[in-house]
C-alpha cells in the first residue's frame, strides 16, 4: 500500500493513471500468457489469483487517487444516516434493524452503480483484448466486496455514534455484514455491467436489482435479528446455508454469463 | 420447441373446453356446513342441528345414519334422526358416561350418511369433555361404522372452508405450472441465443417470457379471488403472495432493460443473460423463501403441499389434463407472439 500512496503524492495524476496501467497490463500479460506450461493445474492456478491480485491492485490504486468516488460515498452515507436519525430520534431495535439493511441497500446500489462506467469505449476495447473476462469480473466482485464491507461496518460505527447500540453479538452481526456484501456485491456488480452502456444506469440498477436481493435481504434481517437477540430461533443454521447458498448460485452464474456479455 | 402443426393446439383446445365443462359442472360431495353446539360432556343427551350442503335428506330420510367418530376409528351411532328440511337434520346421541381413553376433551368427527347422496364428514365438529365420576364402562355402545352408500360417481369432494372455490383447482394451480414451463421455455431459447446468435432465438425467449408473464398475472389474480373466500382478503401479505409479485417484477424489470438497449445485437444479449439470472432466482424465491417463513398457502409454514388428501381420484381426472390443457394453451399464444415479432421486423427491415 505504502508504495502507491507515495506515487500518489508525488506526480500529475493522468501520468500516473496511464502510467501504472501500463506497467500493470504487462505485468498481467505475464502472468496471463506467459505460461510455460498450460496443463499444469497448481501453476495456473497461481496465475489466475496472481492476475485478479493485479486488478484488484488497479482497481484499488484508481479508487485511491481519485478519491471523490469514496469521499463521495462516504459522504452519502454520513448524510442518509443523519437524516435517519433526524426523523426516528430514538430507534427500536426491531427498527433498527430494517433501517440498516434499508441504508446498506441504497448505499450498496449507489456504491457499486458506476463498477464499469470506466470501462466503456476505447478502454473496452482496450481490456477485452488484454484481459479475461472472468478475471475482471472477480477482480470488481472482490473490490465491490470490499468496499460494502467496509462501508457496512461504517454504517454500523456511524449508528452507533449517532444512537446507541442494540447489537448483542457483534461477531455475528459482522459475519452478517460480510455476508451481505458478497451478496449485494456479486448481484449489483454483474447487473451493473449490464447497465453501465445506458443512460439512466442507477434507476435501472435498482429496477433490475431489488426484486433480485429481496430473498438475500429477507435472510439478512432474520439472520441480523438473531445478532440483536430479537429472535430466539435455533434454525440460524439453516438460514445461512440458503443465504450462501444463493449467493453462490448468483456468482456461479454471473461467472458464466459475464464473458459472453463482456463479448458484444 | 415451437412445433409446426395444428394437432398440439386442437388438444390443447379439447382439453381445456373438457377442464371447464367438468370443472365447472361435476357437482360437489355432500358437506356438513354447520352443527350446533359444537361441544358435548360425557352422560348427557347431545342435540345437535345439523345444516348440510349438496344434502338431499327429505329423500329416503328413513335409512339416513350418522356416528360421532373417535380418532382410534371407534364410533357412537346416533339414537334419534329427525329430518327438519332438505338440508337440516336434528341427530340425537347418548353420550357415555365413560369416554375412551385420551385427553380431557376430545375432537371428534362427525359421520353423516345418507343412501343416494353418499357420507359426508366433518373432522373436529364436536369437542367432548370428561366429566368426573365416570366409572361404569357401557362396553356395548361403540361400534365400527360400515357400509358407507357410495353416492353418484364423479364428485369433487368437499372441504369446509373450500367449498365451491375447490374448483379453482383447475385454473390457479395449472397456470402456475404453465407459467414454469413457459419461463423454462424461455432460458432454453436464451441459452441458444447466447450460444448461436440469430434473431429467431432471441425472439421467441422474449415471446415465451411474456406470455409466461401473463400466466402469472392470471395466477396471482385467481389466487386472489380464492384468497378473498378463503383467507377473508385479496391480498393478506402473505409470503408467497409478496414472492410471487417480486417474480413478476423480476420479469417486468426484463422488458424495461430490453428497453434501455439501443444496438438489436447487444440488447439480445443483455436479455438472454439477464432471463437467465433472473430464472435462477425464481426458484429461491418461489420454492425455497416460503418454505423458511409462515405462510397461510398450502406448501409452506408447516402447511401441507397438495398431495393425495387434497387431490382425489376425480379431481385428478380434471387436474392433469387442466396442465397440459394450459400450457398447451400458453406455447400456442407464444407461438403467435413471435411470429407477430418476426413479422414486425420483416416489415421494418422492408420499409
Amino acid at each position: 500500500m505504502a508504495s502507491f500512496i507515495t506515487q500518489v503524492g508525488s506526480g500529475g495524476e493522468d501520468w500516473l493513471e496511464t502510467g501504472s496501467e501500463n506497467s500493470h497490463s504487462k505485468l498481467y500479460l505475464q502472468a496471463y500468457h506467459g505460461m510455460p506450461h498450460k496443463g499444469d493445474p497448481p501453476r495456473r492456478n497461481m496465475k489466475d489469483l496472481y492476475a485478479i491480485g493485479l486488478l484488484l491492485r488497479k482497481e484499488f490504486l484508481l479508487e485511491l487517487r481519485t478519491g471523490a468516488a469514496i469521499a463521495g460515498i462516504t459522504l452519502y452515507v454520513v448524510s442518509t444516516l443523519f437524516v435517519v436519525y433526524e426523523m426516528f430520534v430514538r430507534i427500536q431495535p426491531s427498527v433498527w434493524n430494517t433501517l440498516f439493511w434499508i441504508v446498506f441497500l441504497f448505499v450498496s446500489v449507489n456504491a457499486l452503480v458506476k463498477s464499469f462506467v470506466r470501462e466503456k469505449g476505447d478502454r473496452a476495447l482496450y481490456y477485452y483484448h488484454l484481459l479475461n473476462p472472468s478475471h475482471v469480473l472477480l477482480a470488481k466482485i472482490g473490490y465491490n466486496m470490499l468496499l460494502m464491507f467496509v462501508l457496512g461496518l461504517l454504517i454500523w460505527g456511524l449508528f452507533i455514534f449517532f444512537g446507541d447500540n442494540p447489537v448483542r453479538e457483534p461477531g455475528l452481526f459482522s459475519g452478517v455484514i460480510f455476508l451481505g456484501s458478497v451478496g449485494f456485491s456479486v448481484v449489483f456488480t454483474f447487473l451493473a455491467s449490464m447497465t453501465a452502456l445506458g443512460n439512466q444506469s442507477a434507476t435501472l440498477l435498482a429496477v433490475l436489482s431489488f426484486p433480485l436481493v429481496i430473498p438475500m435481504i429477507l435472510l439478512l434481517v432474520k439472520i441480523s435479528a438473531h445478532a440483536l437477540g430479537l429472535l430466539r430461533d435455533t434454525a440460524i443454521g439453516g438460514d445461512i446455508a440458503v443465504l450462501v447458498a444463493i449467493e453462490l448460485l448468483c456468482g456461479g452464474l454471473a461467472l458464466i454469463l459475464f464473458p459472453i456479455l463482456w463479448k458484444s | 420447441m415451437i412445433a409446426k402443426g395444428r394437432l398440439w393446439k386442437i388438444a390443447g383446445v379439447i382439453l381445456l373446453i373438457y377442464v371447464i365443462l367438468a370443472g365447472m359442472l361435476v357437482p360437489l360431495k355432500p358437506g356438513i356446513e354447520e352443527v350446533s353446539p359444537s361441544s358435548g360432556k360425557s352422560g348427557e343427551m347431545l342435540h345437535l342441528e345439523v345444516t348440510g350442503y349438496n344434502v338431499h335428506f327429505l329423500q329416503e330420510a328413513s335409512s339416513l345414519r350418522a356416528w360421532l367418530k373417535w380418532p382410534d376409528g371407534r364410533a357412537l351411532r346416533a339414537s334419534g334422526v329427525q329430518v327438519l328440511s332438505d338440508r337440516q337434520v336434528r341427530l340425537d346421541f347418548s353420550i357415555p358416561s365413560q369416554l375412551p381413553e385420551g385427553p380431557e376433551v376430545q375432537a371428534v368427527t362427525l359421520l353423516v350418511d345418507h343412501p343416494s347422496d353418499g357420507t359426508a364428514v366433518l373432522p373436529t365438529a364436536i369437542f367432548l369433555t370428561q366429566e368426573e365420576g365416570g366409572e361404569n364402562l357401557d362396553t356395548g355402545v361403540w361400534e365400527k361404522p360400515a357400509n358407507f352408500s357410495k353416492g353418484p360417481f364423479f364428485t369433487f369432494p368437499y372441504r369446509n372452508i373450500l367449498a365451491e372455490t375447490v374448483r379453482n383447482t383447475y385454473f390457479h394451480v395449472p397456470l402456475w405450472f404453465g407459467m414454469m414451463f413457459l419461463f423454462l421455455a424461455a432460458v432454453i431459447h436464451s441459452v441458444r441465443h447466447l450460444r448461436s446468435g440469430g434473431r429467431h432465438s432471441d425472439q421467441k425467449a422474449v415471446a415465451y417470457t411474456l406470455t409466461g408473464i401473463l400466466f402469472g398475472v392470471l395466477g396471482l389474480l385467481t389466487g386472489a379471488v380464492w384468497a378473498k373466500h378463503t383467507w377473508g382478503a385479496y391480498w393478506s401479505w402473505d409470503i408467497k403472495q409478496n414472492m410471487t409479485a417480486v417474480a413478476l417484477l423480476i420479469y417486468v424489470a426484463y422488458f424495461i432493460l430490453r428497453a434501455s438497449v439501443d444496438d438489436p445485437d447487444r440488447k439480445g444479449r443483455v436479455g438472454a443473460a439477464y432471463g437467465i439470472f433472473a430464472f435462477s432466482t425464481l426458484i429461491p424465491l418461489l420454492y425455497v423463501i416460503p418454505r423458511l417463513t409462515d405462510s397461510l398457502h398450502p406448501g409452506s409454514g408447516g402447511n401441507p403441499a397438495f398431495g393425495s388428501q387434497d387431490l382425489d381420484h376425480t379431481m385428478r381426472l380434471v387436474f392433469y389434463p387442466a396442465i397440459i390443457g394450459w400450457t398447451l394453451l400458453g406455447f400456442w399464444m407464444a407461438s403467435l407472439w413471435y411470429r407477430y415479432l418476426n413479422l414486425r421486423e420483416k416489415v421494418e427491415d422492408f420499409s
